[in-house]
């Protein structure tokens, strides 16, 4: 352990009349992986923004190596060396990989144009020192690359500006488990050579095996800082959330209870990206989407909801009382940023976009309804929000994600389609939300969730459909849907399930 | 830090900050001018300046749903002459009140055809509306000069028109109420109505309204719509004011209105914005104009303080966003 790099005392952030950071007192040493944990709203993201200089302190004073900063921008405090990779992805779609890790500050000729052959190399170290050179195409544009991918890069370009101070807000949150490893390691290397990582993630086991210490925030307030394995899971959610959680996962249904077939896929083909994909939803049950990420688990739900062109096979809705072709959907989007909200918007006009039947005639909104209904969705889905007025991006990522799921709740789909709702969500908010999915799917909903998250497949799904290279791998449910199982499907190595590992024994 | 006061939340005003902007900007305008010509105060004057501000107001009503959406219509110049020319055409093709007078309603059908012309090159065949309809406004012109170029058609206003544009209603000129009904229906349109919610919702994330399946395209071509209707509504009372219809008489008008938009705080990039400021911006561009005017200012200094004034205020909206 080294010395203290950074000191924080006294250190407050006000919005209007919001407390977001109340008077913290924080230290962290140099060449240590320090977790910050909290849940939603907790300030973790606002500290990280202060120390990144995208937002100043209202009061208090930061210091980095005992000199006192005061970070006017992302890049004066990059000058400290202090770097962030925040939760939301920054990266720009239409320039190529290289570009993207070079954007700060790109190598120049001499005729003061960017070197694209330097940009290049440049890239190709920064992958191969992360561990992911084979990977990557620095060549590639960023828009064609997965999300987990895009995550990588974003890395990329934090590491490029050989940081001091490396702050990950939910860096590694949309990374495939194929991914975390190298980063892992990446960050242990970076570790060692002094460099201070400070590290937001709601996900314990990884923060469990990287960080040596931990601070847990609550409500704006620093509780306290521990050495990593000083405090047991349990004691570590309890501070969190000032309250024990007994079980995040509810209970799951009979499949005797499964309703009628809501949505049939029959043979589903889009261009080299699907193959023949068959299976069935029936009302009551919640089936997920598994798999390594980018094997068309998200194009099958695009192509469900009719949002491809060139689509072969079929895809068959029910409503509600059977009859074909009327049943209504949602699709719940994988970027809350770009395709479920309006960002600049009120809460209020983000809510009601789906509904605005229910509170206008003839096209005249009557604003008394209108506001009864923004606020029943609020105290439905417990959206923690003071002003219906204030904007939707000044919410906690768990908070923004209720505001979508709340504004197609209110139309009433009968089919609810899922992409990772839960990425990036703290560990409260999580159980609510798989709370809800199950009420919703007890009360006649069928839903079809995409998740990277295994322990979500297992623990909420009744049944988990794996995907490789656009077709379904296998189907698990049961006592076969085990993290195992999920795992070698994913990867093709065969499905073991209890009855074939009896007739081995 | 000790500034922690400025942080506490302020109380809500009546109108909003860039409204608030222009209507400071204008009160200084009128001090100044004031100062110099004491005649600058009298209730004559004033009436005027906002009698020949209507026109400029009711183009920039139609600018603002279209400018509101991330768009813009630059066909605002050929669609105000178009309007008008045809109108007047009708007028002159019969002396009959009642065959004269539908040339209203001809110039307003050919406001909303342009109109829906424009919506559907922008909304479906999804082309930049900067290049679509800088292109239509080129062929409406071609059009129109092919058909009356280059000898006198009938140009005379109506009756109606002549009364729309000279006439007054219990002293106050009609024109100036045709500009508060025209106001008073955007105002209501983009705050009571779901068409005017969803307005605000393409214009923030056209992406994020298809996934919610609110009507896009439908929002966008009945902007455009409205934008034509109020350009040739515009022209038609040009028409009655100036006594006749002409070539280029709309010129005057196209980059205006869109100022008179900005200045009133609604953002280029559309989703942001709130029309009391389009209608202060519409009077703080003309009450500048007359001042200029009065002062016997010569072209260029106009031309700068016209420059300089846009420079300012929408200098100070984007230091005031990029604060908060």
């Amino acid at each position: 352990m080294g010395d203290p790099i950074l000191e924080l005392s006294g250190v407050g952030k006000r919005y209007g009349g919001i407390v977001a950071l109340d008077s913290v007192d924080f230290k962290a040493r140099s060449g240590s992986i320090h977790a910050i944990l909290g849940e939603n709203g907790a300030g973790k993201s606002t500290l990280m923004k202060l120390l990144a200089g995208t937002i100043r302190p209202s009061e208090g004073q930061m210091k980095v190596d005992g000199a006192p900063v005061d970070f006017r921008s992302p890049t004066e405090a990059a000058r400290a060396g202090v770097v962030c990779i925040f939760q939301e992805l920054s990266v720009i779609p239409d320039l190529s990989v290289a570009a993207n890790v070079c954007l700060a500050d790109p190598p120049r000729t001499r005729f003061g144009l960017i070197d694209r052959t330097r940009q290049i190399q440049i890239a190709r170290r920064i992958f191969a020192d992360m561990g992911v050179g084979q990977d990557i195409d620095v060549d590639a544009r960023c828009s064609e690359l997965p999300l987990s991918k895009r995550q990588l890069v974003e890395i990329a370009k934090a590491l490029v500006r050989n940081p001091r101070i490396l702050i990950l807000d939910e860096a590694t949150s949309a990374l495939t488990a194929s991914d975390v490893q190298p980063v892992m390691r990446l960050l242990r290397r970076l570790r060692d050579q002094g460099v201070l990582i400070l590290l937001i993630s709601h996900r314990m086991h990884e923060i469990d095996e990287l960080a040596d210490t931990c601070s847990v925030f609550r409500n704006g307030r620093h509780v306290e800082t521990y050495r990593s394995g000083a405090r047991t899971d349990q004691q570590v959610v309890q501070m969190m959330i000032g309250r024990p959680i007994e079980q995040i996962y509810p209970q799951k249904s009979d499949p005797a209870t499964f309703g009628p077939t809501r949505l049939l896929v029959d043979r589903l083909s889009w261009t080299d990206r699907l193959k023949n994909i068959s299976f069935e939803l029936r009302a009551g049950e919640i089936v997920g989407l598994g798999g390594l990420d980018g094997q068309g688990q998200q194009e099958i739900l695009e192509a469900v909801s009719g949002l491809l062109i060139g689509v072969e096979g079929t895809v068959t809705l029910h409503g509600g009382d059977g009859t074909t072709g009327t049943g209504s959907f949602a699709l719940v989007s994988e970027d809350r940023k770009t395709g479920g909200l309006f960002l600049p918007l009120s809460v209020g006009r983000n809510l009601t976009a789906t509904g605005q039947g229910a509170f206008s005639r003839f096209g005249i909104v009557d604003r008394k309804r209108e506001q009864a209904y923004a606020r029943g969705l609020v105290d439905k889905l417990q959206i923690k929000v003071g002003d219906l007025d204030s904007a939707v991006e000044t919410l906690s990522g768990g908070n923004q994600q209720k505001v979508v799921l709340a504004k197609w709740l209110a139309v009433d789909p009968d089919i609810l389609l899922l992409i990772d709702p839960t990425r990036g969500i703290d560990v409260g908010t999580k159980q609510e939300i798989y709370r809800l999915l199950r009420d919703l799917a007890a009360a006649g909903k069928a839903i079809l969730i995409y998740s990277t998250d295994y322990d979500e497949l297992i623990g909420l799904c009744d049944r988990a459909l794996i995907v490789y290279d656009g077709q379904i791998a296998a189907s698990l449910e049961g006592a076969a849907l085990t993290e195992e199982n999920i795992l070698s499907s994913a990867l093709r190595l065969g499905v073991t399930s209890p009855a074939m590992q009896e007739a081995r024994a | 830090m000790s500034d922690v006061s400025v942080t506490k939340a302020r109380p809500k005003l009546p109108v909003d900050g860039p409204t608030l902007a222009n209507i400071l900007a204008i009160l200084a305008l009128l001090v100044i001018g004031g100062l110099q010509y004491p005649q600058f105060f009298s209730p004559t004057y004033l009436a005027q300046q906002l009698q020949t501000g209507a026109f400029l107001g009711i183009v920039s009503a139609g600018a603002m749903l279209v400018i509101l959406l991330g768009h813009i219509d630059l066909s605002v110049p050929w669609t105000m002459t178009a309007g008008a020319t045809v109108a007047t055409a009708v007028v002159g093709s019969d002396p009959q009140p009642w065959i004269s007078e539908t040339g209203l309603l001809a110039g307003l059908l050919v406001g909303a055809t342009i109109g829906l012309v424009n919506g559907i090159g922008v909304a479906i065949l999804r082309i930049p509306s900067m290049i679509w309809t800088l292109a239509t406004n080129n062929v409406i012109l071609g059009v129109l000069v092919y058909f009356s170029g280059y000898y006198a058609r009938a140009s005379q206003p109506s009756t109606l028109m002549t009364w729309f544009g000279t006439g007054r209603t219990a002293g106050l000129p009609n024109i100036l109420i045709a500009w508060a009904v025209v106001s008073l229906v955007v105002l209501f349109v983009l705050r009571r109505t779901t068409y005017g919610r969803n307005i605000y919702m393409v214009g923030t994330s056209e992406v994020t309204a298809y996934l919610t399946r609110l009507p896009a395209r439908g929002v966008i071509v009945a902007s455009f719509v409205f934008a034509g209707l109020c350009s040739a509504f515009a022209g038609m009372l040009l028409a009655g004011y100036a006594g006749q219809s002409y070539q280029r008489m709309g010129d005057p008008y196209l980059l205006p209105g869109i100022a008179a938009v900005v200045l009133g705080g609604t953002s280029l990039f559309g989703g942001r914005g709130n029309y009391s400021g389009t209608v202060a911006g519409a009077i703080l561009i003309t009450l500048l104009a007359s001042v200029l005017s009065i002062m016997q200012a010569p072209e260029a200094l106009k031309q700068i303080a016209y420059g300089v004034v846009i420079i300012v205020m929408v200098g100070f909206y984007s230091l005031r966003d990029t604060r908060s």
